[in-house]
């Protein structure tokens, strides 16, 4: 799953998307944790709406930017089912020289059901986190997954010069 | 990345396959560390399915239905019930032959034999009681969900009845602190030069669970889904506070499923999670900090 790092710029903004379809199957309560995730882009399209519209335009029309896409704020409107009803989504992206510099995600609860899921039991959700370097924050210990030791490295080694052989 | 407590002792040493660090405001006697080895020697001997002579290993093999109850075994099948529960089935205490499936196996062979299979439905197949562990079909007990905390647990209770003042057992990635609060980076799961937030830790435990290290391949990593089989791809890594590391083990394993934040919620318990998209969600009240 490092790999995500590596995804081109385009298909990020394909899983940004998709991560809200993420929050509409927490919110619907269906089945497993797989469902939301960052799969092929096209699963995200039937649950849209309205198509992407350009609106404002602080950021000039694409200006500096030769990429694929121009700068600005991106609006997208999505709707997912829950047992109770029909739930609405607002998902407005901007973008600036190709990279999503931001995601505000407005949810308008109908159900009893997603409005404890969104209020309730998540207190803020913060799009795509960067963070800052270790040596910025003055931390005495740093909390990750657990480092592996000895056979776990030795065997993932071995199969990484497999592959090469 | 640690720092000492003022003028305190660290020993760190390997154990059940990770990297541990016991920080001391007083240097740990000689028989502190050797009581603190001979738990971890019996934990593992009783519950690690990657050595053969082990308790779970002769019923993953079918060489017996019926072990000793090992003394921990009813507090973490207890709490696994909950975790099953909050997860609709997600979280199961044999999911160890699923993993090796996938080639996170005895051997470490890390290739596939196969497509994912479901973990098998748990209260068909083990009960437990004071006396005994059961099982009535060879099945792999793995108790990873939650085991490590426990484990961090038992060292804390036993460093404590040895020495008087601040202490910190850091079993990498699961920590416990009494005494002076640590203050804890929030570790960026696809870039560890980075923090995603920071949290302070005092008179609890702080555990954290990703999806980047204990990986072998295109998608492959060691958290399952028990209802399939395979690798979880909602979330990328997961933090919980609560007031044993085992309770903040399990919620960070729960949080990678839905339910996870509902079963936060009940046990009044702070926690962070990061999505394989990069977005980062938090409980009502986190009292730490979220980095944009």
């Amino acid at each position: 799953m490092i790999r995500t790092t590596a995804v081109p710029r385009p298909v990020r903004i394909g899983t940004a998307l998709l991560g809200v379809a993420g929050i509409a199957t927490l919110a619907g309560c269906a089945g497993g944790a797989t469902t939301g995730d960052a799969a092929p882009a096209d699963t995200a399209a039937p649950a849209a709406s309205s198509a992407p519209a350009t609106t404002s335009g602080n950021a000039a029309g694409g200006s500096t930017a030769s990429g694929t896409y121009k700068d600005g704020e991106y609006e997208a409107t999505g709707q997912y089912a829950t047992p109770e009803s029909v739930e609405t989504i607002d998902v407005t992206l901007t973008i600036a020289g190709d990279t999503v510099t931001a995601v505000k995600v407005t949810g308008d609860p109908q159900a009893a059901e997603s409005k404890r899921y969104q209020g309730e039991f998540i207190g803020g959700i913060q799009s795509e986190v960067v963070g800052k370097k270790l040596d910025e924050i003055s931390v005495s210990k740093v909390a990750g997954s657990s480092l592996t030791s000895g056979g776990f490295n030795k065997a993932v080694d071995s199969i990484k010069s497999e592959a090469k052989a | 990345m640690s720092t000492p407590l003022a003028t305190g002792s660290i020993w760190t040493f390997d154990a059940i396959g990770t990297s541990w660090a016991i920080e001391t405001a007083h240097s740990l006697p000689s028989v502190a560390r050797d009581a603190v080895s001979t738990l971890i020697e019996r934990f593992d001997s009783e519950w690690s399915r990657f050595r053969d002579d082990s308790l779970v290993s002769s019923l993953a093999e079918g060489r017996i239905a019926s072990v000793p109850a090992p003394q921990d075994a009813d507090a973490m099948f207890s709490l696994y019930r909950e975790l099953d529960a909050a997860t609709s089935g997600a979280v199961n205490p044999l999911v160890g032959d699923a993993l090796a499936r996938l080639g996170y196996d005895a051997r470490l062979t890390l290739a596939p034999w196969g497509a994912p299979q479901p973990a098998p439905t748990w209260s068909d197949v083990l009960t437990w009681d004071d006396d005994h562990v059961r099982v009535t079909v060879p099945a792999t007990i793995d108790v990873g969900a939650l085991g490590k905390g426990r484990l961090v647990d038992l060292v804390l209770d036993a460093v404590r009845s040895h020495v008087d003042g601040d202490a910190v057992v850091d079993a990498s990635g699961d920590l416990a602190v009494r005494g002076a609060p640590v203050r804890v980076g929030l570790e960026h799961p696809y870039d560890p030069t980075r923090a995603i937030g920071v949290v302070t830790v005092a008179d609890q435990s702080l555990c954290a669970s990703a999806i980047n290290r204990r990986a072998w391949g295109d998608g492959l990593h060691h958290v399952l889904d028990a209802r399939t089989g395979a690798p979880v791809r909602a979330y990328a890594a997961t933090w919980a506070l609560a007031e044993t590391a085992m309770r903040a083990d399990a919620l960070a394993t729960a949080l990678f499923f839905d339910g996870g934040p509902e079963l936060a919620a009940s046990w009044n318990a702070e926690w962070v999670r990061m999505r394989t998209d990069g977005r980062v969600e938090w409980s009502p009240g986190f009292s730490g900090e979220i980095f944009s």
